[in-house]
């Protein structure tokens, strides 16, 4: 089975790196660099995690990392996060309803763009924090509050907004950002190949069916939901760093001064050893991760802590690494080293800092919760 | 002899407890701290024969000379060792590592049937590579080794041989060929350490204990049939035996780092000063410690990816380097964190306890002592030069 399995992960690895590194030599321009919606709707990518009732790939999250672990070698504007991390994530945590099947129906053929309001910041110590609260005003339900820096939020059809409902209970509310009382503003950022967006509920009306319900224990699958969203960024970050990693050693290998590669000074040499042990590091804790995670132990948001703060820190530092190492030209727009380095110090704050999962973990050693002997 | 291990991996950690409860020498800590050498040897070979009488001395052997436990196991064992506050063997390290290793590599069937189970009964090994002028340049190195018939007269000096004070026998590299290319002219060898004319000098180091050693070759003889591989081979003999068996040997090191190392880490952090501040109390000591519980999560789980792919044959050229740097590099910098938490208490522990490993909770002693990891066996730079080498194939400078 686990043959099978790795050599399904490598043919989707493949292709995936094949298909998305034409796209980025496409997008010379850093502002067309985008991998088109009816490129990922053909890519079957989208549906990984979509059961194959509902014409999925009945895959898993395992599948879904090797996307993301590429889409990070090669980043590009698209909407997978937003849609098939998040929001097929969200729709499988929910109670199976007509309404949640047609919409994980419609996401497997690519017919429906998503994006999830959860907290994308740092609200990540203590109980989670909905960013939105159903409210009874007399006998209608209405939303309010606000998410910011939603990922592929301004592109998105449907939005899967997690909030409290007048029991404080937690539950997803499903809406059109053209249904009243809503907005969604684009954020722009100074990483390109993201996509972010506010959304703001002031009042909007909500009809009783569009309040859906966790299969599982609210707070405990809402907590899955955001570890999701922090372990998909540490999946891009280590594509970026082990992308630049590759780029940074073949670069030093035929640039030459003083007469010879300056791959083969120690300096350099030094500096690239040190990145690699910092991404295979980074590739354990990755994995360790998307185990625990998937294996829904107690232990899942411990991983998916360590993993978040260590690697998205690591890959700003290899990557910073690499536009060094790169010389002059790694400074240029043209050599595109300063989208990896956007998009790694966005990742390092989207979804949680460095500092506030080491937060998460620390309190642990407070709490009396015991430590050692895991694994 | 060897008792029948569980398969069932809970039921195993289950054997291993209840064995550990009855075996670990209540307080060696305190017995231990202090003691002369005689005693420190002593206590080794006591608690090498405990663990061997078990099955657990050995447990990354072949089965048919003892060992046999899956990497599961071995995980299950070095952390239960380290969490029942095990002593680590010091003694026996080389011994049960690198010269089995050698020996299961590229020994001959007489030398592995000698040495082997004289090793499981307490045959104590040292390694005799380094040289004055051969440390991290080690192909340099100039101790001679002349064919005589059916022996080899030897002549030279090492360096920084580990326990060679008490050693039974030493892992020797020495020139065969004066003429060919450097790394071509070498041979291995295994020599009786009581030879004539072998003479052993401790060298004090840092942390004022005296552990390493010269050893001085005189017209040694070592028989013909205790050259190990072919004759000016040994220098391939080393590099695969080494960079093999390192993997397995840091399974245990970075299990110990993360039960033992990060608890007496915690433990220190949670210690009251004299106006009841606790270290743990303040943000950054927290963010320390969840910093370094990550790393050692990465450093004990690539220590495992390494240990069975060391297991299916597909180890890459530099990840024995790898493991290596980053826990020679995270073990100094979690010492020098104890150290600044312990504060100056700590300077009053003069002695740590022989047997506690590298991280004994005599913070500043082990943080002086952590730099017996980023210098010898490949300093940290000669390292990151094979890690990008051969790792990451850069030009050779």
């Amino acid at each position: 089975m686990s043959g099978d399995l790795s050599e399904f992960h490598e043919e989707l690895r493949s292709v995936a790196r094949e298909v998305l590194a034409e796209r980025r030599r496409l997008g010379t321009a850093e502002e067309t660099a985008t991998l088109d919606w009816p490129v990922l709707a053909a890519s079957g990518w989208l549906g990984l995690e979509v059961d194959d009732t509902f014409e999925g790939a009945g895959a898993t999250l395992a599948e879904v990392a090797v996307i993301l672990h590429e889409l990070g070698r090669s980043p590009l504007r698209s909407g997978y996060l937003g849609s098939a991390v998040l929001g097929v994530g969200v729709l499988n945590l929910l109670e199976p309803a007509d309404a949640r099947d047609e919409l994980l129906r419609q996401m497997a053929a690519g017919g429906v763009r998503l994006a999830v309001g959860v907290p994308t910041g740092d609200d990540l110590v203590g109980p989670v924090a909905a960013p939105f609260r159903l409210e009874r005003d007399g006998g209608r339900l209405r939303l309010f509050g606000g998410a910011a820096f939603v990922p592929d939020a301004p592109d998105a059809d449907r939005l899967l907004l997690l909030a409290r409902d007048p029991t404080s209970t937690l539950a997803v509310v499903a809406v059109e950002p053209t249904d009243a009382g809503l907005r969604v503003v684009e954020q722009p950022v100074l990483d390109l190949t993201r996509h972010l967006g506010e959304i703001s509920a002031e009042g909007a009306p909500v009809t009783e069916g569009s309040v859906w319900r966790f299969g599982g224990d609210p707070e405990a699958s809402a907590r899955r939901l955001v570890d999701r969203g922090a372990l998909a960024i540490a999946c891009d970050s280590l594509g970026l760093a082990e992308a630049m990693l590759e780029a940074t050693v073949e670069y030093a290998g035929v640039r030459h001064q003083f007469g010879r590669p300056i791959g083969s000074f120690q300096a350099v040499q030094h500096a690239c050893a040190d990145m690699l042990v910092q991404v295979m590091v980074s590739k354990e804790l990755v994995a360790a991760a998307l185990g625990a995670l998937a294996g829904d132990g107690p232990d899942a948001s411990r991983a998916v802590s360590m993993a978040k703060s260590h690697v998205c820190a690591m890959a700003v530092d290899v990557v910073g690494k690499a536009m060094q190492l790169h010389g002059g030209i790694g400074y240029t727009w043209e050599s595109g080293v300063h989208v990896y380095l956007k998009r790694a110090v966005l990742n390092r704050s989207l979804y949680g800092s460095p500092a506030t999962h080491r937060k998460r973990l620390g309190r642990r050693y407070t709490d009396g919760v015991p430590v050692a002997r895991h694994g | 002899m060897t008792p029948a291990v569980p398969t069932d991996l809970e039921r195993f950690r289950a054997g291993v407890r209840d064995w550990c409860r009855t075996h670990v020498p209540n307080g060696w800590r305190d017995a231990q701290t202090g003691v002369s050498d005689r005693e420190f040897v002593d206590f080794q070979q006591n608690w090498f024969h405990e663990l061997a009488q078990a099955g657990y001395a050995v447990p990354h052997w072949p089965a048919e000379w003892g060992g046999g436990m899956t990497v599961g196991q071995q995980i299950v064992l070095y952390q239960e060792l380290a969490a029942h506050d095990a002593p680590r063997l010091v003694l026996a390290f080389v011994a049960i590592h690198h010269a089995a290793s050698t020996l299961l590599a590229a020994g001959t069937a007489e030398q592995r049937a000698r040495h082997l189970p004289a090793i499981l009964d307490g045959e104590i090994w040292a390694q005799g590579f380094s040289e004055p002028d051969a440390g991290s340049d080690l192909a340099s190195l100039r101790t001679a080794a002349r064919r005589e018939g059916d022996t080899y007269v030897v002549n030279g000096q090492k360096l920084w041989a580990s326990g060679a004070t008490y050693a039974d026998w030493c892992l020797l590299l020495a020139r065969t060929d004066p003429a060919a290319p450097k790394r071509h002219g070498i041979s291995y060898f295994l020599m009786d350490m009581r030879s004539h004319g072998v003479e052993v000098r401790p060298i004090r180091q840092a942390t004022g204990e005296s552990h390493f050693c010269e050893i001085f070759l005189h017209d040694v003889e070592i028989p013909a049939a205790q050259l190990v591989g072919p004759e000016n081979g040994g220098w391939r003999v080393a590099q695969e035996t080494l960079s093999a068996e390192r993997g397995m040997t840091m399974l245990e090191l970075a299990e110990r780092l993360g039960n033992a190392g990060f608890r007496w880490l915690l433990d220190a952090c949670r210690r009251p000063d004299a106006e009841g501040h606790r270290p743990i109390d303040d943000s950054l000591v927290l963010d320390r410690l969840a910093g370094f519980e990550t790393e050692i999560a990465g450093l004990r789980a690539m220590c495992r990816s390494l240990a069975v792919r060391h297991e299916t044959g597909h180890v890459g050229p530099a990840d024995a380097s790898v493991v290596k740097l980053y826990y020679s590099e995270l073990l100094q910098r979690m010492m020098n964190f104890g150290a600044d938490i312990a504060g100056l208490p700590a300077h009053a522990e003069l002695h740590k306890p022989a047997s506690s490993g590298w991280e004994s909770g005599a913070w500043v002693l082990d943080f002086v002592g952590s730099w017996e990891w980023t210098i010898p066996g490949g300093t940290s730079e000669i390292q990151r030069t094979i890690i990008a080498e051969r790792g990451l194939g850069m030009p050779r400078a």
